[in-house]
Parts: C-alpha cells; sequence; structure tokens
C-alpha cells in the first residue's frame, strides 16, 4: 500500500513530462488527473501518520512524521486550489503564446510534485535537493507571463534564492560535519531522526553555525526579513495560481525545513540561541512588512507583504515554543495557506478584470464581480484574524504562548505589529471592495468558481469555532514532533 | 602528495583565482578563470577520492567536471557571444577597491573560521576558510557587478566555495545528495540561459539597469 501511495505521489513529476508534449487541449484534463492521483497518494500517506503510525519505507529514505504529514497536507489542499483556479487563468492571460498552455501545466505538474516530495525525505541533504528544484521550475512559472516586469522579478527570485538557498546547503554541510564523528560517514549521518537522536552529543560549535546558515537560507526563502526582497516581486508577477502555490506551500515548506534544523539546534545547544534568533527575525519580518502593507497600492503585493507578515509571527511561534504558541503556529500554517492561496486566486481575478494591478483601479469590486468580489473580501477578513476566523484563534495562541512562556516584550510587539498590519490591509481590502465601480461588470453565473473560493474560506471559518477530534489528536502529534519529543 | 595537501594546494588556488575573478573586467576572461577553479575543486575531489578509496567522491568529482569545467563555460560562452556586451565597463566597484575587498575577504573568512573545532577525520584541512573566502568573493562580485552574465559568474565563484566547504567539512555528501545537488546547479545556469535570452529579446541588453522597475 505504501508503495502504490509513493508511486502515486510521484505521478505528477512524470506526468509534467508527458503533458510538455502532448496537445494543448488534452493537457489540461490530463494534469487534473496526474495531479488527482499525487494528491490521493499524499493524503494516503499522510492520514495514517496524522492518527498516530509514522512512516518509514524505501530503507529509511522515506520517513514521514506527524510534521511532515502535516505540511504535506497543507500543500495538497493549497495545491488543489492553486490547480482548480489554473484554467481561468490561462483563459485570460493575454500574453500567452502559442504551445504556452501545455507548458504551463508542465511546469505547475513539476512544481507542485517536487513541493509534494519536500516533507518524505528524513535525509536534510535531500530535503534541500527538493527545495532547491521546486525553486528552479517556480523561477520558471514566475517569469511565465514574459512581460519585462515578470522577467525582472523572475531572475531576481533565481539569483537571491539560489544564492540564499547555497546558504542553506551550507548549514546542511555544517550539521552533516557535526554528526560524522558520531554517526560515521554514511548516507544517514544527514538524517533529522538519526541527528535528533544523537543531537545532545553533536558539536556545539558546528551545530551554532549550521543553524545560522540554514536560518539565513531557508530564512531567505522563507521571506524572514532582511532577506524578503525577493518575495513581493516574485509572488505578485506570478500567475495567480503559482503566487498562491509560493505563498501557501512554498513558504509553509521553508519554514518546516528551517523547524528542522531549531530541533537540532535546540537539542544540541538547549532552548536559547535557536529560538532567540528566530523570535528576532520574525519581530523585524512584522515590522519590515507593516509599512508596505499600509503604503500599498499594488494588489498582490499587499498579498505577498501579508505573507512575510504571517511567516514572521510563524517563525516566532517556532521560537516561543510550549504546546500553546506551537498549536497555534499548526493551526496557523494551515488556515494561512486555505486563506492566502483563494486570496491570490479571487485577487487575480479582479487584476484580470480591472486590468490593473492598482488598488485604486480596482474599486467597487463586490458588486461588479460577486465570485471573486464576495471571496476577496471574505478572504480578507479572514486573513486578518477577525473572529470567526481560524487565524483569529492562532494568532491568540501564538501570543498568548509567547506571553506564557516568558517572551512577554517580542510577544506585546508583534501583538501591536499585527493590529496595525491588520488595518492597513482591511484599508486597502475595503477600496478594493467598495467605492465608485472601476473594475468590468460580470454577471456570469460561477458556480464552481464559488465552491473553488469559498470551500476554503468556509473551512477556516469553521476551524475557527470547531476543532474536529482528528484534526485536534493529529495537532497534538503535530506539536509533540515540534517539542523535540514526538519523533 | 597526501590528501590533505593535495586539498590545501587546490584551495590556496581557488582563493588565487578569487581574487584574480575581482579584479577581471573581461567577461570572457573570468567564464575561463571560474572554469579553471572549479576544475581544481574536481581534481581535488578526484584525487583524495582515489588516495583514500573512496568511489563516491570520484564519480561526484568526474561529475562536477564535466558540468562546471565543459557544459558551463559553453553555455556562459554562448550568451556571451549571443550578447554584445563583453566587458564590465561600469561596475558599482572598481577593480582596485575591488582587490582591496576580495583581500580583506580572505582575511575576514581565516579570522571567522579560526577557533572552529572541526571533526578531527579529516586531518586538519585548512580548506574550510578557502571554501568561505570563494562564497563571499562569489556574493561581492554578484553584488558589486552590473552584467547579468557577471552576476552568473558570481554564482559560480560562489557555488564553487559551497562544493570545496562539502569536500573540506566532510570529503564529500552521500552520492545520492551530491548528485542532487549537482543536477540542480545544473538547471540553475539552464534555467538563468533561458533568462538571459528572454532579457535580450525584451530589453535588447544584457545589463542588470533594465532591472530596477519593481520598488515597493
Amino acid at each position: 500500500m505504501t508503495g502504490v501511495a509513493l508511486g502515486a505521489l510521484l505521478v505528477p513529476l512524470f506526468a509534467g513530462a508527458v503533458v510538455w508534449f502532448i496537445p494543448e487541449r488534452l493537457s489540461g484534463p490530463v494534469a487534473f488527473a496526474a495531479l488527482a492521483v499525487g494528491g490521493a497518494g499524499a493524503l494516503v500517506l499522510a492520514v495514517p501518520v496524522l492518527a498516530g503510525e509514522p512512516l518509514r519505507a524505501v530503507d529509511g529514505l522515506v520517513a514521514l512524521d506527524a510534521l511532515g504529514a502535516f505540511v504535506l497536507v497543507i500543500t495538497v489542499l493549497v495545491a488543489a486550489i492553486a490547480a482548480a483556479g489554473s484554467p481561468a487563468y490561462l483563459d485570460h492571460e493575454r500574453a500567452l503564446r502559442p504551445r504556452d498552455r501545455g507548458r504551463y501545466w508542465a511546469l505547475l505538474l513539476w512544481f507542485i510534485g517536487g513541493l509534494l516530495t519536500v516533507p518524505l525525505f528524513d535525509n536534510l541533504g535531500l530535503v534541500w535537493v527538493a527545495i532547491e528544484a521546486t525553486t528552479i521550475v517556480s523561477a520558471l512559472l514566475v517569469g511565465f507571463a514574459r512581460t519585462p516586469a515578470a522577467i525582472e522579478a523572475a531572475w531576481k527570485y533565481l539569483i537571491l534564492g539560489s544564492v540564499g538557498i547555497g546558504f542553506a546547503l551550507l548549514g546542511t554541510l555544517l550539521a552533516y560535519a557535526s554528526s560524522i564523528e558520531l554517526l560515521g560517514e554514511t548516507s544517514d549521518a544527514l538524517d533529522w531522526t538519526r541527528l535528533m537522536a544523537v543531537a545532545p552529543g553533536l558539536d556545539p560549535g558546528l551545530v551554532r553555525l549550521a543553524f545560522i546558515f540554514a536560518l539565513v537560507g531557508y530564512g531567505t526563502k522563507t521571506g524572514l526579513a532582511p532577506f524578503h526582497t525577493w518575495l513581493p516581486d516574485a509572488h505578485s508577477q506570478a500567475p495567480s495560481p503559482v503566487s498562491a502555490l509560493l505563498s501557501g506551500a512554498t513558504l509553509t515548506l521553508s519554514l518546516y525545513a528551517l523547524a528542522r534544523f531549531h530541533l537540532v539546534a535546540t537539542g544540541t545547544l538547549g532552548p536559547g540561541f535557536s529560538s532567540t534568533s528566530l523570535v528576532v527575525f520574525g519581530v523585524l519580518s512584522l515590522a519590515v512588512a507593516l509599512p508596505f502593507i499600509v503604503a500599498q497600492g499594488d494588489l498582490k503585493r499587499l498579498l505577498a507583504y501579508s505573507s512575510i507578515e504571517h511567516m514572521g509571527l510563524g517563525a516566532m511561534a517556532l521560537g516561543f515554543g510550549g504546546p500553546i504558541a506551537l498549536g497555534g503556529l499548526v493551526l496557523h500554517l494551515l488556515a494561512h495557506g486555505l486563506t492566502k492561496a483563494s486570496l491570490f486566486i479571487a485577487g487575480g481575478g479582479l487584476v484580470e478584470r480591472g486590468r490593473s494591478r492598482r488598488i485604486a483601479r480596482l474599486s467597487g469590486s463586490l458588486t461588479q464581480d460577486p465570485v471573486d468580489g464576495r471571496a476577496f473580501l471574505g478572504g480578507a477578513l479572514l486573513l486578518s484574524g477577525l473572529p470567526p476566523s481560524a487565524l483569529f484563534v492562532s494568532e491568540i495562541a501564538i501570543l498568548f504562548g509567547g506571553f506564557s512562556a516568558g517572551w512577554s516584550v517580542p510577544a506585546a510587539i508583534a501583538a501591536v505589529l499585527l493590529a496595525l498590519a491588520v488595518a492597513g490591509f482591511l484599508f486597502h481590502a475595503g477600496r478594493v471592495s467598495f467605492g465608485v465601480p472601476r473594475i468590468r461588470s460580470t454577471d456570469r453565473p460561477a458556480p464552481l468558481r464559488a465552491i473553488v473560493l469559498g470551500a476554503p474560506l468556509a473551512a477556516v471559518v469553521v476551524l475557527g469555532v470547531w476543532t474536529p477530534q482528528p484534526l485536534a489528536v493529529a495537532i497534538e502529534r503535530v506539536v509533540a514532533v515540534l517539542g523535540g519529543s514526538g519523533v | 602528495m597526501t590528501p590533505t595537501i593535495l586539498i590545501d594546494v587546490c584551495a590556496a588556488g581557488i582563493v588565487v583565482l578569487s581574487v584574480l575573478l575581482a579584479v577581471t573586467r573581461s567577461i570572457g576572461r573570468s567564464i575561463w578563470l571560474v572554469a579553471a577553479q572549479a576544475a581544481l575543486g574536481a581534481v581535488a575531489a578526484i584525487g583524495v577520492g582515489i588516495s583514500l578509496g573512496l568511489g563516491h567522491l570520484v564519480l561526484a568529482g568526474v561529475l562536477a567536471f564535466g558540468a562546471k569545467v565543459v557544459v558551463y563555460p559553453l553555455i556562459l560562452r554562448a550568451m556571451l557571444r549571443a550578447s554584445s556586451v563583453s566587458v564590465e565597463r561600469h561596475p558599482y566597484v572598481g577593480p582596485r577597491l575591488s582587490l582591496v575587498a576580495a583581500i580583506a575577504i580572505v582575511f575576514a573568512a581565516s579570522a571567522g573560521t579560526a577557533d572552529l573545532d572541526l571533526p578531527a577525520s579529516l586531518g586538519g584541512s585548512r580548506a574550510l576558510p578557502a571554501a568561505i573566502a570563494a562564497m563571499l568573493t562569489g556574493l561581492f562580485l554578484m553584488m558589486s557587478r552590473r552584467k547579468v552574465l557577471s552576476l552568473l559568474i558570481g554564482l559560480l565563484v560562489f557555488e564553487n566555495g559551497l562544493s570545496l566547504a562539502a569536500f573540506a567539512l566532510t570529503y564529500g555528501m552521500p552520492l545520492v545528495v551530491e548528485l542532487g545537488i549537482l543536477f540542480d546547479l545544473l538547471i540553475v545556469v539552464i534555467v538563468g540561459w533561458v533568462y538571459a535570452r528572454r532579457m535580450l529579446r525584451v530589453f535588447g541588453t544584457l545589463s542588470t539597469d533594465d532591472l530596477r522597475s519593481l520598488r515597493g
């Protein structure tokens, strides 16, 4: 069963090569079929793990614990939203050339297929390889529209992403160097479970250095300030479904990789060093994102800076530690992924209809575009953490966890910064939703799109008031891993 | 020659080439310098692999040689021919100041790694400071140059330092990881090539001066 599911998970990667060459009209359906198989495979692997049975397969090459399984589920959900939003993007994008449709689906399959493999590896070197591979494929998607701005964004993303992730590789190397005296020069000396088992005996100097480089490297990919400069460009210039994946899935997976290093560092050095670093860079990210959110004129950049803000809060939660903040973090990553992905798809629809990314030119979208306009406003309210959003629960839990774990000053600063960012974000969302209608109106019924956009947002509302028992158990297991105990 | 001496000699060569790269303005010459740097790294890996009987290291070295000494220069030369820019004419930092910066980087790298307690299994190789110096020089090149090709060359210098670090710290990563890394690097260069061609088509030049529209 595991073998079949693993094979299914790899289907999107292979299907990408097929879709590149088959006739254009077949590319969409084949891609959807491949993604459905891949997603089903991922869920078949992840759900039993979340129910309490960690997975090891292929001689330990594949190892899935609750943390990996949870981010795998988030990836599947975000990928589903992005794929469902893709046909509308392709139908309306004016810069497409012949054969671009097939290429888009092929690249999207490779991107999603790559993302799905990231949580599977126990070996930190292979985690790096998978994240780097998705970076490169997504660079091709960021510049897909071939406008000068898109090429600029893709170039920055490729270069800064490569340098950043180069540092993450150096961190991985140092982790390997710190362990080979204990574990020997074997291929499993980079396995996270082995590293955790011997963490107290690792060389502290090397582990500290390894964490610093991993923080710079995966912090760049997570969009932590001051390494975030590529993010607003890439996330705003990419096709909207790709923006959804970048914000909802790749940022989550990069934070996931950083969390693995944080746990090893905590095991070796004790709780002080890496936690403090994460909290500092988290607060810095909130502070850096705030002015750009408040003074933002571009709809997709607004969403991108909001991602920096939310990842900053995620890094802080990781640094705070303790079951409350970590539980908040787990819920936060899920709810942020769902909400942000829907917002990028809805926002992309508005941008297409207004023929502009400028917020000032998109006003009145609530009445002009019932489906996307409503989804955008609803998503914006949920993303702002107003009750009954799950993000309300998660943010309160993270801040409360910070206070109760003795991080009062950073938690208080974060609370103020978050409140200001919410005010700025909602102000812009209001400008888009209300006011003089400036975007073209549509009354074309779009029931399918309403479901694609509405279902994730509805889920975020439900999670804000009620946590189903299996999910609560799953979150508990993830928190156990993040707490360093439930390997 | 013992493995340690071989590594030290190659590491020294890599540092010297980094400094030369920092003062060179001809992009054509830079392509050869960075290839020579990669060749030194690959030779060190192959030599140490043979003398210690580490098959995976030899294989990784041979593959790295093929990719970085044969394939990358070919791609970069093709890009150079396609663009009209062959000299980094107005870098943000001129050659003299670059020389000072490159030397400062070498000293900073050796000072910064002086008190590290490296695993004894590696025979006290001094390659780590050299590797970090090459990485930082690559970063410096990327920050101080304007041309797209110079940026890619800076990235490759950074990568050469990184692979030397890999090698100095651990005598190579597990083979499956090495293969993945090489594969990723190859695609980075190819994607860089794809975008350089698009830039030529859209902007007409390969200068990053045109890449300044996204702000705020």
